[in-house]
């Protein structure tokens, strides 16, 4: 075997997998792969490695460099260093098209599918027919029915893909990676978009497909779903490989502190005062998401004065909706919400009452072609001192902007840069420090560190930390755990569009919160969340 | 020290925004100076005589003004729907209602000095194009229904409104009797003011430069300009700041199809004195054109418009002088419009402009 592998070739003890070749050669072995892009290491010296039939979970934080790797594997980038073995030979990968003739296949989170087009058209697509020019449709569904049938990934092969649900597009991939006759299939963020019922229907699909010899990366950011099907576990942070051991011998513990880098170091600060004035009060809310479903349902909560409340769940699950509803953003169907007893319509219009940090920073929270002067202003353009009489005071706009760049530490040329020059955590510090300016009563964080460096992420979390302790209420929505325990008062557990129940951020409870986001209800002692 | 660096900045600002028209306008002259050859003429001939004819008299400035009027107006339009992120292609469709608005206003004896008929015409014009977007305006704002559509099929409703308005038979502003289909004379008090004696150049020319000035003082000045450039810079954030789009696009909407209004109004009151059947070659669609050109900056549609208004007035001497086809300035015209958003271009100057700020592309974090 390899003889950089420091890390790897364990024996595959305790390892859950059905073949009995317990020596078998490595099916992959990227050897000290290294990718720049700028300044920045996507990845540095990377060595990983899939055996036959295992499972292999490729786990990290945003921007850790996940990404990356499998877009090396796949073709679509190519290493700055480093070399790539398949059954021990050593090959070039150019091109995804490369890379499916390897046995590579890779389903990627957004789905590469036509939606006009029916299942099994989206399957032979690219593949070429056997009876040129003609289509030919016969052969190739019965082999799609087939690989449907014996890796259990129901399919309707006639029905245009756009009329299927995101499982069953999923299964889709799977099948048109099979159908190419992938050895090695790579899965980025493969739960990410599925209901818990079909996560689980998943791994029994990646377990079977494992059980064949296939070897599967699975990557993920979710502690628990790795645990559950991996069978071994590779974790990189910021680029560097921090740890790979067989999943049997991983506790959260070992792998957020691999993940994180630090034993949840974001030392909780002993909360301030608790004032007990409601400031965001939610009675059995409820509403519709985009698509029309049910989005929140009879969701009832309360954020004080002087309270950071974490909104723990798997992305998807309602969040979205509720930090819509609450700014006013999204219609409700059902119940009641008052910021300071006044409903949220117009809240972010009003002065004081409503910051807001959404999601996505690009699409939501900035505008790219804006200067960071501009951005500063995007809320508060129209009033003094920024305005009079309808018309802008750039002079008072670029000093306002001059101070915030250094209160916030905003790392720019000037204010006169357009925003999307900037680093990722520069333009979140923009945000906060717009949200902020004018001290509202409530600040609602969607996903506030999403895709940031771990230094980003502490200066953001310690800014949100700030608002609390001036006396703002503070609704804190995240994906991390880690995060949230870090700096709630209170965690609450969002599931399916309901609240699941409430824990104090107390590192012996991550059990119970990963259960509520799987869906199950737990009664819980004491700090009774969800009062109204 | 200070406002030498100043200046610096300025230059350098203003030379990269026009990098990309000027070597547009280089490269369909090259490319149609070809064509010249092809065809066995002289490209520097034509060139020549092409310029002779729009600058080299003050008869041949001033036709070149008049023909860069309307577009001027319709530029206009166009740019500042382009910077709110509407795409209004309806400007030949508003210029024509506006234009009919305009001509009701300007044909009616209302004894009134010159200066406010004038000015309740031009206002009619407004009017009269504010209304016919809005139609569009509202289904966009309220219903989701592309304006692109919707403006562009306005169109030719509204030049076929004008048809039967003005029909000398049953039109209810046709002049009656007449030998073509043509609204009744202008007043003498409803004219805009010809600017040099002798040439049709009338005031609409200066309206238009006006209008220019204060658009870009809108934009880059008032709350309203902070507001339409947010919506057209990203749609999502301005709503997430709690900003009611529905409300500015319809704004924005507005004031696009009032200016292509204007433009109508200003052919009617300071060229033709009357409203004439299909009045327009395809002023509002030159008005996409000369938008683009200018990348939708106001003061840029001037030197856009300037450009194309000279082409056409250059046109007639070319001919004659070359025997060259006039429809070469419209494959000249078509040209600057494919190299103006021609990418690599673009590409270059976004690249060297994000290389002066000393920042790589996008930022670190797209990457991985």
């Amino acid at each position: 075997m390899g003889r950089i592998g420091c890390r790897g070739n364990q024996e595959k003890a305790g390892v859950g997998s059905t073949d009995q070749q317990s020596s078998a050669p490595e099916l992959l072995r990227m050897e000290r792969i290294t990718k720049r892009f700028g300044d920045l290491v996507a990845n540095d010296e990377v060595t990983f490695e899939v055996l036959p039939g295992e499972i292999h979970a490729l786990l990290g934080e945003n921007g850790a460099g996940k990404s990356t790797l499998m877009k090396i594997l796949y073709g679509l980038q190519q290493p700055d260093s480093g070399q790539i073995n398949l059954d021990r030979r050593l090959v070039t990968i150019r091109s995804p098209h490369e890379a499916v003739s390897l046995g590579i296949g890779m389903v990627h989170q957004k789905f590469m599918l036509v939606p006009n087009l029916t299942a099994l058209e989206n399957v032979v697509l690219g593949v070429s027919s056997p009876r040129p020019p003609l289509l030919e449709l016969r052969d190739p569904r019965r082999r799609l029915m087939k690989l449907a049938e014996e890796h259990e990934l129901a399919i309707d092969p006639d029905v245009p893909v756009w009329q299927l649900s995101v499982g069953a597009q999923q299964r889709l991939e799977i099948l048109k990676a099979l159908y190419r006759g992938a050895r090695l299939l790579i899965l980025d963020e493969p739960t990410a978009v599925l209901a818990p019922v079909e996560v689980g229907q998943l791994f029994r699909v990646m377990r079977l497909l494992a059980a064949e010899g296939r070897g599967i990366v699975f990557i993920s950011h979710k502690l628990s779903e790795v645990k559950a099907v991996s069978d071994r576990i590779t974790v990189l942070r910021l680029g560097r490989v921090t740890g790979s051991l067989p999943t049997a011998a991983a506790s959260p513990s070992i792998l957020s502190s691999m993940m994180v880098g630090r034993d949840v170091s974001l030392e909780r600060v002993s909360p301030p005062v608790q004032g007990d004035a409601p400031i965001l009060e939610l009675q059995d809310v409820s509403c519709l998401t985009d698509r029309r479903t049910p989005g929140l349902d009879s969701v009832s909560l309360t954020v004080h004065r002087g309270e950071i409340v974490g909104v723990a769940g798997v992305d998807g699950n309602g969040q979205r909706e509720l930090v819509e509803c609450i700014a006013g953003l999204r219609p409700i169907t059902g119940g009641r919400i008052a910021i300071q007893g006044r409903p949220p319509k117009g809240a972010l219009r009003t002065i004081g009452l409503l910051g807001l940090i959404p999601e996505d920073r690009h699409e939501q929270g900035l505008v790219g072609d804006f200067d960071v002067a501009e951005n500063l202003v995007l809320r508060a353009y129209g009033r003094r001192p920024f305005s009079a009489f309808g018309f802008l005071r750039w002079n008072h706009i670029r000093s306002h902007a001059v101070e915030q760049i250094d209160a916030y530490d905003i790392r720019c040329p000037g204010p006169e840069t357009k925003v999307h020059h900037l680093s990722g955590g520069n333009q979140q510090k923009v945000i906060v420090a717009r949200e902020t300016q004018e001290d509202p009563a409530l600040l609602v964080a969607a996903q506030p560190t999403r895709g940031l460096d771990v230094g980003a992420v502490e200066s953001v979390l310690n800014l949100i930390r700030g608002q609390r302790d001036r006396g703002a209420a503070v609704l804190l929505v995240s994906t991390e755990l880690p995060e949230l325990f870090a700096v709630s008062d209170r965690v609450v557990v969002m599931h399916a569009g309901q609240i699941m129940g409430a824990v104090p951020p107390d590192p012996t409870r991550l059990g119970e919160v990963g259960e509520m986001m799987m869906g199950h209800t737990i009664q819980v002692a004491g700090d009774g969340g969800t009062a109204a | 020290m200070e406002s030498a660096a100043t200046l610096t900045r300025l230059v350098r600002r203003v030379f990269y925004r026009l990098v990309v028209p000027v070597v547009s306008i280089a490269a369909a002259l090259s490319v149609s100076g070809v064509l010249i050859v092809v065809a066995s003429g002289n490209p520097l001939e034509a060139y020549g005589a092409m310029l002779q004819g729009a600058a080299g008299s003050i008869g041949s400035l001033a036709t070149t003004g008049v023909r860069t009027t309307p577009i001027l107006l319709t530029g206009l339009a166009v740019a500042i729907s382009f910077r709110a992120g509407v795409f209004n292609v309806g400007a030949e469709g508003q210029l024509y209602v506006g234009a009919a608005f305009a001509t009701v206003v300007a044909v009616a004896p209302l004894g009134l000095p010159g200066f406010i008929h004038v000015l309740l015409a031009l206002l009619a014009g407004f009017v009269g194009g504010a209304l016919w977007v809005a139609i569009p305006a509202y289904l966009r704002a309220y219903r989701g229904v592309s304006e692109v559509v919707t403006t562009l099929m306005l169109n030719f409703v509204g030049i076929y409104l004008i048809s039967y308005l003005i029909d000398p038979i049953t039109g209810p502003i046709g002049e009656r009797n007449a030998s073509y289909a043509q609204s009744a004379l202008v007043q003498e008090t409803a004219r805009l003011p010809v600017l040099i004696s002798g040439t049709s150049l009338h005031a609409g020319l200066l309206l238009g430069i006006g209008l220019a000035v204060a658009l870009q003082i809108l934009l880059r000045y008032t709350g309203l300009g902070f507001r339409l450039r947010m919506l057209g810079g990203n749609p999502t954030a301005a709503r997430f700041t709690g900003m009611n789009s529905s409300r500015q696009i319809v704004i924005a909407m507005l004031i696009s199809g009032g200016i292509a209004g204007l433009a109508g109004a200003g052919e009617v009151i300071g060229l033709r004195m009357r409203l004439y059947d299909r009045f327009s070659p395809g002023y509002g669609y030159d008005g996409i054109a000369v938008a683009l050109l200018a990348n939708s900056s106001p003061l840029g549609v001037i030197l856009s418009a300037s450009f194309f208004g000279a082409l056409r007035a250059g046109a007639n001497a070319m001919q004659q002088a070359t025997g060259i086809e006039t429809s070469l300035v419209l494959i000249i015209q078509a040209l600057t419009i494919l190299f103006v958003i021609f990418g690599p271009l673009r590409g270059w100057v976004a690249t060297r402009t994000t290389r002066r700020a000393g920042l790589t592309p996008g930022g670190s974090e797209s990457a991985p």
